[in-house]
């Protein structure tokens, strides 16, 4: 794992799909790419997302390491480096990596992180009406995350 | 450099044009090239390139203002701030400070942004002219309605002329007012099955509509008929539900449908679709027979006991097993259940209203409340006290419609509750315009509304609204309803409206929902009332903000205090009945309704068996075999709107009809597959999905659907329209209120080989 991640309790996900549109409207993202989703299957509802893997599958696969930890720990594709070859997406055991086709480059989840420095909660999760979205890591590791986060916002 | 930036707009607005067209086959990319399109018209906001724009021109501004607002993609009045640039709306968020959502918010609120600058959106009136529809203005639009209006009025009467609405964006109070000064005792809205027929239902056995009271900490939740975490939650949000049952409230759900909350209920009770009122009095059984109710309650507050406690006898739960195919022993203990934990509350949905026993099963579920000791109680089904503001009926004047046009409502005779609530019966609109008996309507203003794919039979709407001789729409879109109008004025969204929200409601409070943006030439509702109004002669305010002054007169403030307060709550007291009593002619809870029998129904609550069921029409169960629950309503969707949102249309792309897998097998349906549902009055598609959640007897399919993408008249209103195989019959509706069997019918099912 690294150092912060989302942690959807799938238990309680009743299928509402703000989370999708909330993230959607965050990221500016049109038709495609679903940084987060939640898969129907009655009764139960299935959320799809990146764990923020250790060693993550996606960078391993990356042939252009296109796919780094930055310095708050948090898995990103960088769309310079990327070529659009989609092995990241195949190699995603959560089947959370996402391809966007308008721009022919992978995407995946960001943790809002621009949210985060300024003390807020991701998109998805101030919207869950059962609030089963949630930050996960230590206490410390998200605080240092945020004061990491926070400090390059100044920066 | 402007016209270098607006070259640039215009080039890349073309490109995304042609891909439209190009990308035919393809709905994601076509998808996409209308997000291009929406960003193209910002930006054309933003440059003031656009007519819209209100700034000064090439003059770029950065600032962000954050505007509280309330929205309305659906009953729910959440709290919303809207991210204003340049008079343009760059993002919602949830309003963590709402008194009723604190912070959350649905996929369709999310969403507004793809409304409100939606490429494919009219932002200036219209009229239909044999070429086509042509812009016009404001002022020949309005005079042209009026005109007509006038007409109608000297040669067949004000009665002439209909005024509806679909499930409204909180304009009640000023469409009543039109309709009631213009003369007109014939309004259609969607409130004949909907909402209002639970409020006149309760109006007549306990005064007022009763509440979940989420925030009283119910010690059990019954969810009847109502996924609050799915749809339109009118009073209630999900939040305050999931909040409660989080806090360890135990649960009932009574549903069709295995669901997430059938997931988590304690008990979940598989009904018969329609069959609610059947369930509610085999509650009562068990409730009487074990002496489980309140006995002071009853004795003191009760008017009818022993006629109804008669009326009950006649549902032993051995017929209550089989008119519900819930088994008795699980309804006795869901009945015990219900009557030993307190407090409890009941959260009923419309399925229960949208039948032929609407006011039995309302009448019913109140009596429960009753004599449980959880009307009015904490954690109850409380009544709740409004805040001093002006009421929807006070403002609309409905006291100004004379006697001799009151009797002229169509319908009034015949569904006397209905007409208490100033409501009419669509099949009485379309039966006066199609036969013009007892006389034509020839006129019409719809607001918000398409009657084409919402109401029962809808084949009989379209058909009508095609006849009538002149009528105009309010609306967003060209919608298959708009396509048959004469005049489209074009309506603001509620990021474009100063009102005070909620105000219809009975849930304690109203909400300062205040315009965030302008939108090229779309005028809010009220306004479009008021204007229209003053041309035909009636009193109205100058402004939109006059008359919310006049509204928010009994609390002391104007418009510009409230919007500053942001909400009103009302001071709430409980048990209310101790000192005045309820609301009713005797004062108690009239389960034996004095109303109901000096009008010559039936007094006495009871239960009517669905109208085409195996039961009732075995004849035509033989060739259409199962039972269609008719119109599964879905989370990103609001009845027929949202559909050309692509953030939302992505998630839920086609209609869904749910099949168990056996009964799938049985016709070789396959899931995903396009399937035909066929019923006595026609034939549609939706796809399927296997769901083993439901009783192999019953098919549950989506409601509400129609297609923007396709741009041909119609936009595929037949496609896959639910209502073009329910009924609207007069023998199928109910009784005293008119409410519309828009649920329950029989269907068949067979693959779709051809497409």
């Amino acid at each position: 794992m690294s150092a912060v991640s989302l942690l959807i309790n799938h238990k309680n996900c009743m299928g509402c799909h703000a989370c999708e549109v909330a993230c959607k409207q965050e990221h500016g993202l049109g038709v495609g790419p679903q940084l987060v989703r939640v898969m129907e299957k009655a009764p139960k509802f299935i959320p799809i997302y990146c764990h923020q893997c250790g060693n993550a599958p996606c960078q391993k696969a990356c042939p252009v390491d296109a796919i780094v930890t930055n310095e708050m720990g948090i898995v990103l594709v960088i769309r310079e480096k990327c070529i659009g070859c989609r092995v990241c997406v195949e190699a995603c055991p959560f089947d959370a990596m996402q391809f966007d086709e308008s721009v022919a480059l992978a995407m995946m989840c960001d943790v809002c992180i621009h949210r985060l420095a300024v003390g807020k909660q991701t998109a998805c999760m101030g919207v869950c009406p059962t609030q089963c979205i949630s930050i996960t890591g230590s206490k410390k590791s998200i605080a240092s995350v945020f004061e990491r986060a926070a400090s390059s916002v100044v920066a | 450099m402007i016209e270098r930036i607006r070259r640039e707009i215009e080039t890349i607005e073309e490109s995304a044009n042609r891909l439209k067209v190009l990308a035919e086959d393809n709905p994601a990319i076509r998808r996409n090239a209308e997000i291009i399109s929406t960003f193209t018209y910002l930006l054309k906001f933003i440059t003031q390139v656009h007519p819209a724009g209100n700034g000064e021109g090439g003059k770029m501004i950065d600032e962000v203002t954050q505007v509280r607002t309330v929205c309305r993609s659906c009953h729910g009045g959440c709290g919303v701030i809207a991210h204003v640039k340049d008079n343009t709306v760059i993002k919602v968020e949830g309003d963590p400070d709402s008194p009723i959502s604190h912070g959350t918010l649905c996929s369709k609120g999310l969403a507004v942004t793809q409304l409100v600058y939606h490429p494919d959106r009219i932002t200036h009136p219209m009229k239909k002219t044999e070429t086509g529809w042509q812009r016009i203005t404001w002022d020949e639009a309005l005079d042209t309605i009026a005109d007509k209006f006038k007409r109608v009025i000297a040669e067949y009467g004000p009665e002439s002329i209909v005024i509806g609405q679909g499930t409204g964006r909180d304009y009640e109070s000023h469409l009543y007012r039109f309709a009631n000064m213009l003369g007109t005792p014939n309004v259609l809205t969607a409130g004949h099955m909907c909402y209002v027929s639970r409020v006149a239902s309760t109006l007549i056995t306990c005064g007022t509509l009763p509440v979940a009271d989420y925030n009283g900490n119910p010690k059990l939740i019954v969810l009847w008929g109502a996924n609050p975490l799915w749809t339109n939650p009118d009073e209630y949000k999900a939040e305050l539900f999931w909040n409660a049952f989080a806090k360890g409230a135990k649960l009932i759900v009574i549903d069709p449908r295995k669901g997430f909350t059938a997931e988590k209920a304690d008990l979940w009770l598989q009904i018969r679709p329609g069959t609610d009122a059947a369930l509610a009095l085999g509650f009562h059984h068990v409730i009487i027979e074990e002496e489980l109710y309140d006995k002071e309650f009853v004795a003191n507050h009760v008017h009818g006991w022993d006629a109804f406690k008669d009326r009950v006898k006649e549902y032993p739960l051995e017929r209550v097993q089989e008119i519900t195919w819930i088994d008795k022993n699980l309804i006795r203990r869901a009945a015990r259940m219900y009557a030993t934990t307190k407090p409890a509350a009941i959260h009923w949905g419309v399925p229960t209203e949208q039948t032929n026993n609407c006011v039995n099963y309302t009448r019913t579920a109140t009596g429960l409340m009753a004599i449980t000791g959880n009307l009015d109680a904490p954690g109850g089904n409380a009544l709740f006290v409004n805040p001093p503001t002006r009421t929807v009926a006070e403002f609309a004047q409905h006291k100004s419609l004379s006697a001799e046009q009151q009797k002229k409502r169509l319908g009034g005779d015949q569904f006397k509750l209905g007409a208490r609530v100033a409501l009419i019966n669509p099949k009485k609109a379309w039966d006066a315009i199609l036969t013009e008996k007892p006389y034509p309507l020839k006129a019409g203003i719809l607001c918000g509304t398409n009657p084409v794919v919402t109401r029962a039979n809808a084949k009989e709407a379209y058909a009508a609204l095609n006849k009538i001789e002149f009528l105009a729409v309010v609306d967003f879109f060209m919608t298959p309803t708009a396509d048959l109008a004469d005049i489209f004025l074009p309506s603001a969204t509620w990021l474009e409206t100063n009102h005070i929200a909620d105000n219809w409601k009975r849930h304690g409070y109203v909400l300062a929902r205040q315009k965030a943006v302008q939108v090229d030439e779309c005028w809010q509702d009220h306004k479009i009332f008021m204007e229209l109004g003053k041309r035909l002669g009636q009193q109205w305010w100058d402004t939109v903000d006059e008359a919310l002054d006049y509204l928010l007169e009994p609390a002391g403030l104007t418009w510009e205090q409230f919007k500053e307060k942001g909400f009103l709550k009302g001071e709430m007291v409980y048990q209310k009945y101790k000192q005045r009593g309820f609301s009713t002619p005797t004062k108690k809870v009239e389960l034996y309704s004095t109303i109901l029998e000096k009008w010559g129904y039936d007094p006495l609550p009871k239960y009517v068996e669905v109208p085409e069921s195996p039961i009732s029409k075995p004849d035509v169960a033989e060739h259409y075999p199962y039972i269609l629950d008719a119109g599964l309503r879905t989370p990103t969707y609001f009845h027929t709107a949202n559909r050309a949102q692509p953030w939302l249309r992505e998630i839920r792309e086609y209609p869904i009809v749910e099949i168990h897998p056996e009964t799938a097998n049985k016709h070789a349906i396959k899931e995903g597959q396009w399937v035909y549902i066929e019923s006595p009055r026609g034939k549609i598609k939706q796809r399927a999905k296997l769901n083993d959640g439901i009783d192999p007897r019953v098919i549950v399919a989506e409601h509400g659907w129609w297609y923007p993408e396709m741009k041909e008249e119609g936009h595929g209103w037949d496609v896959s329209n639910i209502n073009l195989l329910t009924d609207n019959a007069f023998e199928t509706l109910d009784p005293a209120m008119g409410s519309t069997n828009l649920r329950v019918c029989l269907c068949s099912i067979a693959p779709c080989n051809d497409a």
